[in-house]
């Protein structure tokens, strides 16, 4: 599976902005409620509505980390890298080597911060953010720690629920997924401190980003966005094989990529130095309409 | 669904009232209680209407249910106690829907849609991706559809389904009636109505010329009745240019997309909502877009509009043998919502008075007309939400001396009871039995519960009736107990049900048997007994065969030794409904009047034959155009999954889904050139006010509407529920403002629908 580079094609037509993708993303991934700035979304939307009435143009584009070829946030993260690409392409993050708060370089590198994050999306007034960061010394999923009743003895509280069913978040999906590569640029020889590995939840003083589900795809399962689309707006493939659904939605459509977390698209001149991104978007929100 | 399983403001154990006040803002100060004592308390409330001759007095409401029930314990409880008394919410969903595709093709239900094979659709006062009939399926054939065809979508706002289709005609709310009188009146003087449906000038030559009558005998009909009558009595005037001036639709589009549809006929759907007809006057907009469907031929055809198949479901045993003398008596009494009076005609599947009138209840029960209520019982139902003229409902309920609330959430009604039981979640902890249909397949899906209990919850429609069943017998009533335990029998083994759980599981086998255990092999899914259709968990009816019904959409039948028609009176698509006629006569001999004098008495206009064909009239509207200048749209927000999800944070984090508002907010949405007139900004709280209420809400500035309208989704403005649906619980502070505080209480009287839409709230609004 040599130069194997993943990418997904999202069909703008199909879509109609439903939110499945993201909230099946939070059943899937546990990702906490937004809190601090951060949005905790690895799934998200950005909506555009143009024009004045009756000629209003709206449209939904729904993001996730564009899993770039040359990701700012791999580049931004300081050796030995808790942000490294995985062979088939996937930005992956491995929290051994984060250096958490005190460094965040992926999100506020002056050269090299993802170009689809923000260090505090509510405060730059940006619609999402790729990579969302769990403060030192908070508890991740803080909600479940309230011991609040709102009728005693009657009705629960969160820490009570989470108590009953063992598990934080109480609606937790449990998974497990072990790297078992060194991260990249390791020094050959030199003694790898352990195997990374994905938490199903996240602890604190670490970034939270899109994995592509990669212990889905590594199970041969597409990314739960994917399968839960009920339009089926989503398609994800190799897109250096050219027999690949992804490759040929890429050749049949001119696709767009995004440029910043604000919903702007990337020029054609302007791809070259951009990170190259891997999420591409084909057709439009709203039909063209039919002539004659 | 998982959020609202988890949710940690589900009420754990029973409760029971403490604060003997009852009103909106009252804390009940609710205590733990145990299920003995909570079951006792209801079962003496009961038995003290037994004794004291007044049963009639006891009311069993449900809010969502599974048919499974609807016959076992909705409908045996009340009657076998003695009372006529068990009223559904169906009248707040969307009954007048159905009032077109009943006095056109005999039909009373929702449709399907053959979404896989139409060329043009038409979606009118809905949007089907975020609510409506089986959201999923047209999400995935949508984009489809705009490839192959067009979309065009008639809704005052700007809709998801609005914002992809190639035309969206933002009518003035409540005007759909002169749209599709229009529309009809292009395809037939455009000579595009469908031949081989309709039929055809015997000359052949096209007679429709705007404002010009034809002759009847000109015309010979197929399948259809009364078209040229139609034609004479209205449509003949109906002109583009006029409707232009009434529903601010250019002409040019109402042309464009009349003769887009004619083009395509007949693989046209034309997808009738609530919108149009949820409305004072909304029968007749019912009855006139669905006609459209005729005129197309696309009725009961490929790509058009269709009834579901059939599955087949079990019957429950008769429960005559146990009705006393005392429930005999007072299961007669007229029923608490008033349904059959004059005014309310609520004339469901051609019969007078046999719909319910959920919302008017209220109205009757604060007027102790025709009686009072003393013993209330509801399941997931919470009326002070959900019912325009809230506040109506909260008098209503502190009226009411004993109410028991079987709730998983502390909601608003549930401020109002006296006991609270806590309810098993319906899709994840309780087994039911669903029929649904979409996709050209009717389905009987069974819901299992997939996760155990975490607190003492317990299955609403079923384990809670038998237990109250079983303390009624402890106190001397046996009758509904016995029935339960002598007439239900496992149908694989014969056993009777000894306790709730047994008695929950037999009579979702007894009413799904004849899909997993048929007697006769069936046409659709193939399933061996019982676990193989617990394992699959579905059955798939065999697809829908098309023009099956045309020349049959009536038949006589025998009912109880006498004959009946089912269906319509002519057997044909009636333009001109002989259907309706009797429907209405007979209410109107029931009450020794006139047609005329009845729709009078239930806010139409039309008088003679006119009430009998599809014709426009000007909706009825709260609040004058000079104190109430803009026109309040109400409409569902894509994640309010009936009402019950406004307490997850997901719901919140991704309210932005619902075109044009906001996260974690409730916002009215304003056009620009309004706002101005009004200096209003985003973000800016402001005051909107019609005759009966008034809100506060935040204002958003949006394109989406037009100028004179304003538009708020319904979902927002709990004051309690729980702590994120609520601004503060413990305060009775909503979070954001509900729309039901403003809309006042109003009916679509010929099917006892409550108004929510067609622009019959007419608002102010200030800044605060």
């Amino acid at each position: 599976m040599a130069n194997k580079r993943l990418a997904m094609v999202i069909d703008l037509q199909k879509c109609v902005g439903c939110g499945a993708c993201a909230i099946a993303c939070k059943t899937e991934n546990n990702t906490q409620t937004r809190a601090r700035g951060q949005t905790f979304n690895w799934a998200d939307y950005v909506f555009k509505t143009e024009g004045t009435f009756p000629n209003v143009k709206f449209a939904a584009i729904p993001v996730l980390c564009n899993h770039c070829d040359e990701a700012a946030c791999v580049q931004a993260c300081p050796e030995p890298k808790a942000l490294y690409k995985t062979e088939e392409g996937i930005t992956m993050y491995n929290k051994k080597y984060c250096l958490g708060q005190t460094c965040r370089k992926c999100l506020i590198d002056v050269k090299n911060k993802c170009p689809y994050s923000s260090e505090n999306a509510e405060k730059e007034g940006v619609p999402y953010s790729v990579i969302s960061w769990n403060q030192i010394d908070v508890k991740t999923q803080e909600v479940w720690q309230d011991k609040t009743e709102l009728i005693k003895g009657a009705t629960a509280s969160p820490a009570e629920v989470a108590a009953k069913t063992g598990t934080t978040p109480a609606n937790k999906h449990a998974y497990e997924y072990k790297d078992d590569r060194p991260p990249i640029n390791w020094p050959k020889g030199k003694k790898v401190s352990g195997k990374g590995a994905v938490a199903d939840v996240r602890s604190d003083n670490g970034v939270d980003k899109c994995l592509f589900c990669i212990h889905r795809i590594r199970n041969g399962e597409e990314p739960y966005c994917v399968v839960s689309c009920p339009a089926k707006a989503r398609t994800v493939g190799d897109k250096n094989d050219p027999n690949s659904e992804v490759s040929k939605l890429i050749a049949k459509y001119k696709p767009m990529r995004l440029k910043n977390n604000k919903g702007e698209w990337l020029k054609d001149e302007e791809i070259e130095k951009s990170t190259k991104p891997n999420v591409y978007y084909i057709r439009s929100f709203k039909a063209e309409a039919k002539s004659g | 669904m998982l959020q609202e399983l988890y949710d940690p403001d589900r009420i754990k154990v029973p409760m029971k009232r403490t604060n003997p006040q009852k009103g909106r803002g009252v804390d009940p100060k609710f205590v733990p209680i145990t299920w003995d004592e909570a079951l006792d308390t209801i079962a003496d409330k009961m038995m003290e209407l037994r004794k004291n001759n007044e049963s009639h007095k006891f009311m069993l409401a449900r809010g969502r249910y599974s048919p499974t029930t609807t016959d076992i314990a909705y409908g045996t409880m009340a009657k076998v106690f003695g009372s006529p008394n068990n009223m559904s919410h169906s009248s707040i969903c969307a009954e007048a829907e159905k009032f077109g595709p009943y006095y056109t093709e005999g039909y009373w239900g929702y449709r399907d849609y053959d979404l896989a094979r139409t060329k043009y659709l038409v979606i009118w006062g809905c949007d089907p991706l975020s609510s409506n009939r089986m959201v999923p399926n047209t999400i995935n054939k949508f984009g489809d559809i705009l490839d192959r065809g067009t979309i065009a979508v008639v809704d005052p706002r700007l809709s998801a389904a609005g914002a992809k289709a190639q035309e969206w005609l933002p009518i003035k709310p409540g005007e759909d009636g002169a749209l599709a009188t229009a529309i009809a009146h292009v395809i037939l003087t455009e000579g595009m109505w469908s031949k081989e449906f309709v039929g055809d000038f015997k000359d052949g030559k096209n007679l429709f010329k705007a404002g010009q009558t034809v002759d009847e005998a000109a015309f010979a009909e197929k399948h259809t009745n009364g078209l040229v009558k139609w034609w004479n009595l209205e449509l003949k005037d109906r002109t583009p240019e006029w409707a232009e001036k009434v529903t601010l639709i250019p002409k040019d589009q109402i042309i464009r997309v009349a003769k887009g549809m004619g083009k395509a006929a007949p693989n046209v759907a034309v997808w009738l909502g609530p919108g149009p007809v949820m409305s004072p006057r909304g029968a007749y907009p019912s009855f006139a877009i669905h006609a459209l469907n005729g005129l197309l031929g696309s009725v009961d055809n490929e790509g058009g509009t269709l009834r579901n198949s059939k599955v087949p479901k079990g019957k429950m045993p008769s429960f005559d043998a146990y009705m006393d003398a005392v429930a005999k008596e007072y299961s007669k009494k007229p029923k608490i919502d008033q349904r059959g009076r004059k005014e309310f005609p609520v004339i469901a599947s051609g019969k007078a008075g046999s719909g319910v009138i959920t919302n008017n209840i209220a109205n009757a029960v604060n007027a102790a007309d025709p009686y009072d209520i003393k013993v209330f019982i509801s399941y997931w139902s919470n009326f002070n939400f959900s019912c325009t003229g809230a506040d109506r409902w909260d008098k209503a309920m502190a009226k009411i001396p004993f109410f028991a609330h079987i709730t998983t959430n502390p909601a608003e009604m549930t401020q109002f009871a006296d006991i609270v039981l806590p309810a098993a979640h319906h899709a994840t902890q309780k087994m039911s039995i669903i029929d649904n249909k979409g996709n050209l397949h009717a389905h009987l899906s069974i819901q299992q519960p997939v996760v155990g209990r975490l607190w003492q919850e317990k299955a609403d429609e079923t384990e809670i009736m038998f237990l109250i069943a079983e303390r009624l017998k402890a106190k001397g009533f046996p009758n509904i107990y016995d029935y339960f335990t002598k007439e239900i029998k496992d149908p694989e083994t014969g056993k009777n049900p000894a306790t709730a759980e047994e008695f929950a599981e037999i009579v979702n086998k007894i009413y799904s048997m004849p899909a997993w255990k048929p007697k006769e092999p069936l046409k659709g899914d193939k399933l061996d007994g019982w676990d193989d259709f617990k394992k699959k968990g579905i059955y798939n009816s065999e697809p829908y065969e098309f023009r099956k019904l045309w020349g049959k959409f009536g038949k006589e039948v025998e009912k109880d030794g006498k004959k009946e028609i089912e269906g319509t009176v002519t057997k044909k698509f009636e333009f001109y409904s002989e259907t309706l006629k009797m429907a209405l006569q007979g209410h109107a001999d029931k009450h020794k009047t006139t047609i005329d004098d009845v729709l009078q008495a239930s806010g139409y206009l039309a008088k003679g034959d006119m009430a009998f064909v599809p014709h426009y009239e000007p909706p009825k509207r709260w609040g004058d155009e000079k104190e109430y200048p803009y026109t309040f749209i109400d409409y569902k927000s894509r994640l309010n999954r009936e009402g019950r999800s406004q307490n997850c944070t997901w719901y919140q984090e991704f309210k932005k889904v619902d075109v044009g508002d906001e996260s974690w907010d409730d916002v009215i949405k304003i056009n620009p050139v309004d706002a101005k007139k009004l200096g209003i900004k985003t973000g800016d709280m402001v005051k909107v006010t019609s005759q009966t209420g008034s809100i506060t809400v935040k204002a958003k500035l949006w394109e989406g509407v037009r100028p004179g309208t304003v538009a708020k989704c319904y979902g927002q403005g709990h004051w309690a529920y729980g702590r994120i649906a609520a601004k503060d619980y413990s305060k009775f502070l909503p979070r954001g403002g509900n729309n039901n505080d403003l809309m006042p209480d109003d009916y679509e009287r010929l099917t006892g629908s409550t108004a929510r839409n067609g622009g019959f709230t007419g608002v102010k609004i200030q800044k605060v």
